[in-house]
């Protein structure tokens, strides 16, 4: 008989398991694990190796597909594509704030 | 869809245009408007269009066939040539009606021999946005987040609302009711859940995000949740000092000038900017601005003419 002896992440966060996460995302537990190997996805892992998944990644995976699916982005340059739009994703919010306090601050708004 | 969309068109080729360039043609649309690159409601509708056309053309059996029957051509049998379609279709429109099952002439041959080719589910077909190309063995892809812009009178990021958007969508456009929470700053993003980009096959839709912006008006300029509202002032108030009236995006307010203020000078009037749902809410700011009348009485000159002969002040004085 074996007694869990720490808690996962899967219960405190909301997490899933890799099985789970498959499911949800509609994918091959193999694409999942060469995604995490690439750092595309970046899962908790537990104390006995196990690998949980927070919604933010069910998101992340989500927007591999549509990258790959509509565009046909191939694993290399998935890593480099994602970490580009969050950087443009980045700036644009930041330009936002800034142009509406420098137009605040300047001009009738 | 708009299955009326010319796919050449869609592509911005011409008739004639070879594999290769027109897969640049596509490659270049796609980068543009793919969801994941292009936050726009309507990009999402341009790319489907885009793909849509691009699995027709690219597969040369398919483009024969487009090139020959139009828009139409899902309907027509394998078999069928060019010259029995057209006479197919011209016998169907003139029974009253493109798509009618019965009735004589050559539209009934037509469709019985095809045995229900009409009833294609365009949808079904491509698997929605994304199941035509490279999805292979996996699910439904979930829809991706999109923006747009919104712009609000400051009186209604101050006291809330409701705004009615619309947008374009695959049905034409759509009408949404959004509830604008109290205290909407400029540049923030009032989230729509599941009002995004459309999952495929019952995948879960992207998110909607509407980004804020603040109008121009007349009299508010807002910083952050600060608003500044100019407060205009007879000399007499500034010199003595007075409690005058001041705009405010909640209603008229008082503030009271105290002896001695010149223009510039700003009056804090705390918490009544933009209200703020997690925290402290913002400031108005009364500035003055010392205005004087166009035209004097007599009476008024003489009393100037006194007070400039009494006085010793000189704001030009360097200290």
């Amino acid at each position: 008989m074996t007694y869990p002896l720490t808690r996962t992440p899967g219960h405190t966060l909301g997490c899933q398991s890799l099985t789970a996460f498959c499911h949800t995302g509609g994918v091959h537990p193999e694409m999942v694990q060469r995604l995490v190997a690439l750092g595309i996805l970046e899962p908790e892992r537990d104390d006995a190796g196990n690998l949980w998944f927070g919604r933010d990644q069910v998101l992340a995976l989500a927007r591999v597909r549509r990258l790959r699916a509509g565009l046909g982005v191939n694993y290399a340059a998935l890593g480099l594509v994602i970490d580009l739009l969050d950087r443009v994703a980045a700036l644009e919010r930041e330009l936002r704030v800034t142009t509406s306090r420098r137009t605040g601050g300047r001009s009738w708004t | 869809m708009a299955p009326s969309r010319d796919f050449y068109e869609t592509l911005g080729v011409s008739r004639d245009v070879s594999a290769d360039d027109m897969q640049r043609a596509y490659r270049k649309l796609a980068r543009t408007y793919h969801p994941d690159v292009n936050k726009d409601p309507a990009a999402e509708e341009r790319f489907k269009d885009i793909s849509e056309a691009y699995d027709v053309l690219s597969d040369p059996e398919q483009r024969r066939r487009y090139d020959a029957f139009g828009p139409d051509f899902r309907q027509v049998p394998p078999d069928m040539d060019r010259q029995t379609w057209a006479r197919a279709r011209a016998g169907a429109a003139a029974g009253g009606g493109g798509h009618a099952r019965r009735g004589g002439g050559p539209a009934e041959h037509v469709y019985t021999r095809s045995g229900g080719f009409q009833d294609i589910d365009l949808e079904a077909m491509f698997g929605g946005m994304f199941g035509g190309r490279g999805g292979g063995r996996s699910g439904p892809i979930p829809g991706a987040d999109q923006e747009a812009e919104i712009e609000l009178p400051v009186e209604e990021a101050y006291a809330g609302g409701h705004r009615t958007v619309t947008l374009s969508g695959p049905d034409g456009s759509r009408t949404l009711d959004v509830r604008i929470p109290p205290g909407v700053t400029d540049g923030q993003r009032i989230r729509l859940s599941g009002q995004g980009g459309r999952g495929g096959d019952g995948a879960t839709n992207g998110d909607l995000y509407l980004v804020v912006r603040l109008a121009p008006h007349p009299r508010y300029r807002v910083d952050g949740r600060d608003i500044t509202v100019t407060l205009p002032l007879a000399p007499w108030e500034a010199a003595l000092g007075a409690s005058v009236a001041v705009d405010t995006p909640g209603g008229e307010g008082k503030v009271w000038v105290p002896p001695g203020t010149s223009s510039g000078r700003r009056l804090r009037l705390k918490g009544q900017g933009l209200p703020n749902p997690r925290g402290r809410p913002g400031d108005l700011y009364a500035e003055a601005r010392i205005m004087v009348p166009p035209k004097l009485s007599d009476e008024e000159r003489q009393m100037f003419e006194q007070l400039a002969a009494v006085s010793t002040f000189d704001p030009r004085r360097q200290p």
